[in-house]
């Protein structure tokens, strides 16, 4: 009997399986237009999942493992079952080969069995939870009805007797192990991450994000600039349907392990938002339903099963109670640690940012001061609403070479709007006395500078990011210089990652750009700075979101405090998994209340390391862990500490003059004040 | 960003002045040797440069000519080459922390003195005599007036060729310039007299032949008063007037203006406006001044505080505040503003300990910064952690002594225990600020306890201190800064008692901390004369009592400052208090209800009486030894200070020579009655290398 019914159930179950996989792409088709190259997409679906999704899998070597055994062993469980027991190809080699398969899945199924006992609570419950049943009874019944194949088994033992009893019941558990691993698949089941997440890898929206064989950076994180001039579409997302079709397909391939909330500080600080969930909540509206069989965490203080959607009706309402509430949106701190963690390369920021664009762009509903921030940066260039005139105001001493008179430079410093700031002055002035014992020849464009475009940009104000990005461009094509150094993380994102999609022909934008501590280092190891013996006590290291996980410079700010003389604490979150401040992506401005505050948790982070000081090297940073109340560890920047430590040779050190008076003054200016 | 209006750089001339922020000229009484410009004089500015200070403008009434004498106040001489290098070495330390720094100029004409140094002849537009310097003076020649225009043409030049920024002619305080300006003194009937033009002629033309010397590139300045305040002086209007007509030239690059003429002891007072006074009394008379001229104006006078500063410039009063005594009190006010330590500057409170000693031709002093002026001898403004071991230091006494020793051993790091008697820290301090128009005076504290706050030094207020609980802290230095008590006990007739109610007199503590009421007629005898009895007084006449304050000395309050005595005077003649000079209190006795002082006069000897119903002595302080004899013994220093390393500013050797027991030093009061500014010096040269 199972000889003839073994068949029919797996070619039923892979028709059924078909027939979801066209009704999920239909459902992916609702999304806008999104050109991908499907044969050479397709073809690198392999070395995509086993390089580069492997390496995100795999920081989790018990979920790797447990992944490689299953799902190894699936697949070939699959494919071996459709020759082996579909066609009926009787091949003892292969029934042994399927056997083995079987058995490996069946070990993962217990390692999945047992991670989710009980499941921590970044898992997802509900379907999730029986997965590891229906994993053990698809490779029980596999093994099992392949015996007899493999001879282990007499041939017929399930046909008389007890055996067709035995044969009942194996055919009930190959009926739940097909339903699940094939009809669940594309039906939307937990199985249809596997379909789901080898589509979007094929088609991932960011294909530069994934490994070549030429090797060289694999690394997309600046944000998509977004078609201002095309009247006739709305900018930015406002129903599930205005994603791109690939970006649809992303989050359908969600396998809500809660990597994402396990490291969002927004999550942490109970501010309304999980990863997680968005994702989830946005494969609702694309489905059309409620979030009420979602059976993960919840968005902080948002009870499950309020919000519903469809594909063509508004994610965010203004009165609530649409797919997800407007401040779960400006909860994000666009810091990357979900996109870093997720092992299905999900771009949670990307749909964020759109999401946000929509808001603001098309309903000028930003929140908090963030419609403030933005008037600013219209009509003054900077956040802040300072004269622009004043740009250089804190500078009036210390007689910095300006671009418009040297025309060229071999470093063009970027100062950003950090120069209104009293308490990123004194970074600035640090780094300048730097550069000065170095001998570097920079200038800096002055007035003529303007923000940069980040805070726009993650505010959703595409069109402000562009205008400002723009006329910043057509400021440096004015200039020749040879890098672009800058202190401010978001700065040296956004001039080296964005605005090459903004440069002309005439006004190419690729810059190369470095966060100060880069250059720093550089000069050190050129032998161009010598220091002072470090005196202070111990220190650790806070990685900036938007150096780290956006630029994957980890090691410079290291290397630079090493030559400081320093032993850098490092925090149990650091490098690649490093705590967000709380700054970025606009978070300050649309302060979106939780119950703890970020730059708190991550100050707290700090404490457990006993550092003394914590160095930095960004201006958000700063200011928000600053802003945590004492007692806590000082904060400096590394270009501060570099100063302090700095020994400067002039030249009346090496001639003592018999006159009382030296000639020239000296240029060397304290970084303080 | 907080402070825009304060950080705001502005253009004087040709000269980019970092911020709004100026210490304005005034007379450091530092410079030596003729007048030459020492180390200490140049730490001095470049600690200021360093602390953040945008334009530092120097050497108040330096000298252009030889007849205008150097030496009364130590100012900087100008009248021959010798400076030049002098400058270069002042130049060089300023500009190196970005700052800018200029000179004042001038010719003190009359208002100087002649008994001394060169014995000068003194000279002014028409020979009229100074009253404040008792100065006389001859009616100055046309040759002279061509000989001192040239000596400032030299005198600029050299300042340009020392690489200072500028100059500032003085045409205030009443020097040659001004004196030519006012009708009051300017009598002549020639061309540099009379008429508006002839008045102003001899400014004009050192302006035009000073800018004619430096050429465009160097900055020339001119302070002028806004108001003499003097009926037959220079008013608002006619200064207007003049500094219109001096721009109109285009040759000034800015306008310093000052309220108040200063040529009496009273005016005197208005032009360093001490506690008494309002903030910015007079910034409407820059504000006037401004309206008519088209060159940036910068005013000083009770400027104290960044938020006050940032609203006069924000205002559009004036384009530059001096910050003046604000920056003698804290040299680092725009560096704190700037790292946001705005509770962390000490900020002047207008006792104005700095003037007055001026005025002496002593040094100028902070009262509450030990430090400033003393950067030379290595006396830091910003404390160093000790590199040494760290102590355990038990302070005893939360008076001016107390409260600095306890501030710098925890900014060196140790672990610090102060005690102090009363519910409250201050001392003497706060006993003087309980008097009308004092009260700023405790501004001192406040700082010391926002700073011993910040700096977690264990204070237990309301303890006493005894052997046992100092013992029990195990302490490796002990400083006693216990002070004293009224001396009621010197002259056994007078009649003191412990017992309030059977003493026939009590002190001026007593009166202004209120434990007494204040009597309906009382008599107060002041042999000191020094701010507590006449602040007794003006308390008293305040509480409505009759007052007569007598002194032995040459007037009542005759210790008190010269820019200080004036507004107690005013008020208590308006109080209808009467000072009584050269009376001793010979003895009190009781007569029914009430007291009769006996008085004797210092120089005939002649007994007369008063009847009052309080009697209040003003004798000083007798220093409390009784908690030090009983630690002497046990110290490993027997209680004594190396007073040649103190002095030096070096380390107590005692402190690493080893030995039982723990080190014992004795501070301010309890030693000897002193004063504010001995007992913080010698808290923070004793201290700073604990």
């Amino acid at each position: 009997m199972l000889d003839t019914l073994l068949p029919i159930l797996l070619f039923s179950a892979l028709a059924l399986a078909a027939i979801g996989a066209v009704r999920r792409v239909r459902l992916w088709r609702q999304g806008r237009p999104s050109s991908v190259p499907v044969i050479k997409g397709l073809m690198q679906v392999p070395r995509r999942y086993l390089v580069d999704l492997h390496h995100v899998v795999e920081r989790d070597k018990y979920i790797s493992h447990t992944h490689v055994a299953t799902a190894g062993g699936f697949v070939l469980a699959a494919l071996l079952a459709i020759v082996v027991h579909g066609f009926g190809l009787d091949s003892a080699i292969l029934a042994w080969v399927l056997l083995a398969a079987t058995t490996s899945m069946f070990i993962g199924s217990l390692l999945v069995a047992k991670r989710r006992s009980p499941p921590p609570s970044r898992l997802s419950k509900g379907p999730w939870m029986r997965l590891p049943k229906s994993l053990m009874a698809f490779s029980i019944g596999m093994f099992i009805v392949t015996l007899p194949t493999a001879g282990i088994l007499p041939e017929g033992v399930f046909q008389e007797g007890l055996g067709w009893i035995a044969a009942l019941v194996l055919a009930a558990v190959i009926v739940w192990g097909l339903g699940e691993m094939f009809f669940g698949m594309t039906w939307g089941g937990p199985m249809k991450h596997a379909f789901a997440g080898a589509l979007h890898l094929a088609f991932h929206r960011r294909p530069e994000r994934f490994s070549n064989r030429a090797g060289g950076e694999h690394r997309s994180t600046g944000l998509k600039p977004l078609a201002l001039d095309d009247d006739r579409t709305k900018l930015g997302v406002e129903v599930p349907a205005d994603f791109t079709w690939n970006q649809l397909l992303g989050f359908d391939a969600c396998v809500q392990c809660g990597r994402c909330e396990a490291v969002c500080p927004a999550f942490a600080a109970g501010q309304p938002l999980n990863p997680k969930k968005l994702i989830q909540d946005m494969v609702v509206g694309m489905a059309g339903g409620t979030d009420a069989h979602y059976a993960g965490s919840p968005y902080p203080g948002k009870p499950v099963g309020e919000h519903a959607g469809t594909p063509h009706g508004p994610i965010v309402n203004r009165a609530g109670g649409a797919l997800v509430d407007a401040e779960t949106l400006w909860s994000c701190t666009t810091c990357r640690a979900c996109v870093e963690e997720c092992p299905m390369m999900i771009e949670h920021v990307d749909a964020i940012v759109d999401m946000r664009r929509f808001l603001t762009l098309e309903h000028g509903n930003t929140p908090n001061k963030g419609a403030e921030v933005l008037d600013n940066l219209i009509a003054t260039d900077n956040p802040g609403g300072f004269d622009p005139d004043s740009r250089l105001h804190w500078a009036a001493d210390l007689n910095l070479p300006l671009m418009a008179d040297k025309r060229e430079a071999e470093v063009l410093l970027w100062l950003g709007d950090g120069v209104f700031d009293m308490r990123n002055q004194r970074t600035l002035r640090a780094f300048i006395s730097v550069l000065r014992a170095a001998n570097v020849d920079f200038a800096v464009l002055g007035t003529e500078e303007r923000d940069s475009g980040d805070v726009a940009r993650r505010l959703g104000d595409e069109a402000t990011f562009q205008s400002l990005a723009k006329r910043n461009i057509k400021t440096l094509a004015q200039y020749r210089f040879s890098r672009i150094v800058t202190c401010d993380p978001h700065s040296f994102h956004v001039l080296k990652n964005e605005y090459g999609d903004l440069g002309t022909p005439e006004t190419p934008a690729n810059y190369h750009v470095q966060h100060h501590s880069t250059y720093i280092n550089e000069l050190v190891v050129a032998g161009k700075l010598t220091f002072k013996a470090w005196k202070g006590g111990s220190v650790t290291y806070h990685d900036p979101c938007y150096l780290g996980r956006y630029n994957g410079e980890y090691e410079a700010p290291r290397d630079v405090l090493r030559a400081l003389g320093i032993e850098v604490k490092e925090m149990a979150r650091s490098g690649y998994r490093s705590r967000c401040c709380g700054g970025g992506g606009g978070a300050p401005i649309t302060d979106i209340p939780g119950k703890q505050r970020i730059p708190d948790m991550r100050m707290e982070d700090v404490r457990e390391t006993g550092a003394d000081l914590v160095a930095v090297g960004c201006p958000q940073c700063t200011a928000m862990l600053e802003g945590v109340v004492e007692p806590r560890a000082d904060i400096k920047d590394i270009a501060e500490l570099v100063a302090d430590a700095l020994i400067i040779k002039t030249p009346d050190d090496k001639a003592t003059q018999s006159k009382p008076a030296p000639a020239a003054p000296r240029t060397v200016l304290e970084a303080t004040p | 960003m907080a402070f825009e209006a304060l950080f705001k750089p502005i253009q004087i001339g040709s000269q980019t002045i970092r911020n709004r922020v100026v210490s304005t000229a005034h007379a450091e009484v530092h410079a030596t040797d003729g007048g030459m410009t020492t180390e200490r004089y140049v730490k001095y500015y470049e600690e200021k440069a360093k602390g953040g200070c945008g334009l530092c403008i120097c050497g108040g009434s330096s000298v252009v000519s030889i007849d205008s004498p150097q030496g009364w106040w130590s100012s900087v001489n100008l009248s021959t080459d010798r400076i030049i290098p002098h400058f270069q070495n002042l130049a060089d330390a300023v500009h190196k922390h970005g700052g800018k720094i200029m000179i004042q100029i001038t010719h003190m004409g009359r208002r100087s003195r002649w008994d001394g140094y060169d014995w000068s002849t003194l000279v002014s537009p028409s020979g009229i005599r100074e009253p404040v310097h008792r100065s006389t003076c001859k009616t100055i020649e046309v040759e002279e007036i061509h000989r001192i225009i040239y000596d400032f043409t030299q005198a600029a030049r050299r300042a340009k060729e020392g690489g200072l920024d500028g100059v500032e002619l003085s045409a205030v305080h009443q020097h040659l310039i001004d004196q030519f300006w006012s009708p009051r003194v300017n009598k002549r009937t020639d061309e540099w007299g009379g008429s508006f033009e002839n008045r102003m002629r001899f400014g004009m033309e050192v302006l035009k032949a000073v800018r004619a010397e430096v050429g465009d590139d160097f900055v020339v300045g001119m302070r002028i008063t806004g108001d003499e305040f003097h009926p037959d002086g220079l008013t608002h209007e006619d200064m207007k007037k003049i500094a219109a007509y001096y721009d109109a030239t285009g040759m000034v690059d800015y306008f310093g203006v000052v309220g108040s003429g200063c040529d009496t002891h009273n005016t005197l007072a208005n032009v360093i406006p001490n506690m008494s006074f309002p903030p910015e009394p007079f910034l409407h008379l820059a504000a006037g001044i401004k309206e008519v001229v088209n060159v940036p104006v910068i005013h000083a006078q009770n400027i104290k505080d960044p938020n006050q500063a940032q609203r006069i410039l924000e205002g559009g009063y004036v384009d530059l505040v001096g910050m003046t005594r604000a920056q003698i009190a804290d040299p680092h006010l725009i560096a704190k503003i700037k790292m946001g330590q705005i509770d962390q500057i000490k900020q002047c409170v207008g006792a104005n300990y700095c003037i007055d000693r001026q005025y002496q031709g002593l040094d100028v002093l902070c009262i509450q910064n030990a430090a400033t002026s003393r950067e030379y001898m290595g006396l830091p403004h910003i404390i160093e952690k000790s590199e040494g071991p760290k102590r355990k230091v038990v302070v005893v006494g939360g008076g001016p002594a107390g409260m600095e020793a306890a501030r710098v051993c925890a900014e060196r790091g140790h672990d610090v225990t102060l005690f102090e008697a009363n519910d409250q820290i201050g001392g003497q301090i706060t006993i003087a600020s309980k008097a009308p128009q004092r009260d700023q005076i405790a501004g001192i504290t406040r700082w010391y306890q926002l700073e011993l706050n910040r700096l977690e030094v264990d204070q237990r207020l309301g303890t006493k201190a005894d052997e046992a609980t100092i013992q029990d802290l195990r302490p490796d230095v002990v400083i006693l800064a216990t002070g004293g008590q009224p001396f009621l006990t010197q002259v056994p007739e007078w009649g003191y008692d412990a017992d309030t109610d059977k003493s026939l007199v009590v002190s001026t503590w007593d009166i202004l901390n209120g434990t007494v009421a204040p009597g309906k007629n009382v008599l107060i005898f002041d042999t000191i004369c020094e701010f507590s009895g006449v602040s007794a007084a003006d308390y008293l006449a305040d509480k409505g009592s009759k007052v007569e304050i007598v002194t032995d000395d040459i007037k009542p309050g005759a210790a008190v400052g010269g820019t200080t005595f004036p507004t107690y005077y005013r008020s208590l003649y308006e109080k209808e208090v009467i000072m009584t000079s050269d009376l001793a209190l010979h003895k009190v006795y009781r007569e029914g209800d009430s007291l009769v002082a006996v008085l004797e006069n210092e120089y005939t000897g002649a007994l007369e009486e008063r009847v009052v119903d309080q009697v209040v002595v003003e004798n000083g302080v007798r220093p409390d030894e009784a908690l030090y004899y009983s630690l002497k013994e046990q110290s490993r220093n027997k209680g004594q200070m190396d007073i040649e390393a103190l002095y030096a500013i070096k380390p107590q050797p005692c402190l690493t020579d080893g030995g039982e027991g723990f080190a014992l030093f004795r501070l301010g009061d309890c030693t000897a009655p002193r004063n504010t500014h001995a007992a913080i010096y010698d808290a923070l040269r004793l201290c700073k290398d604990f």
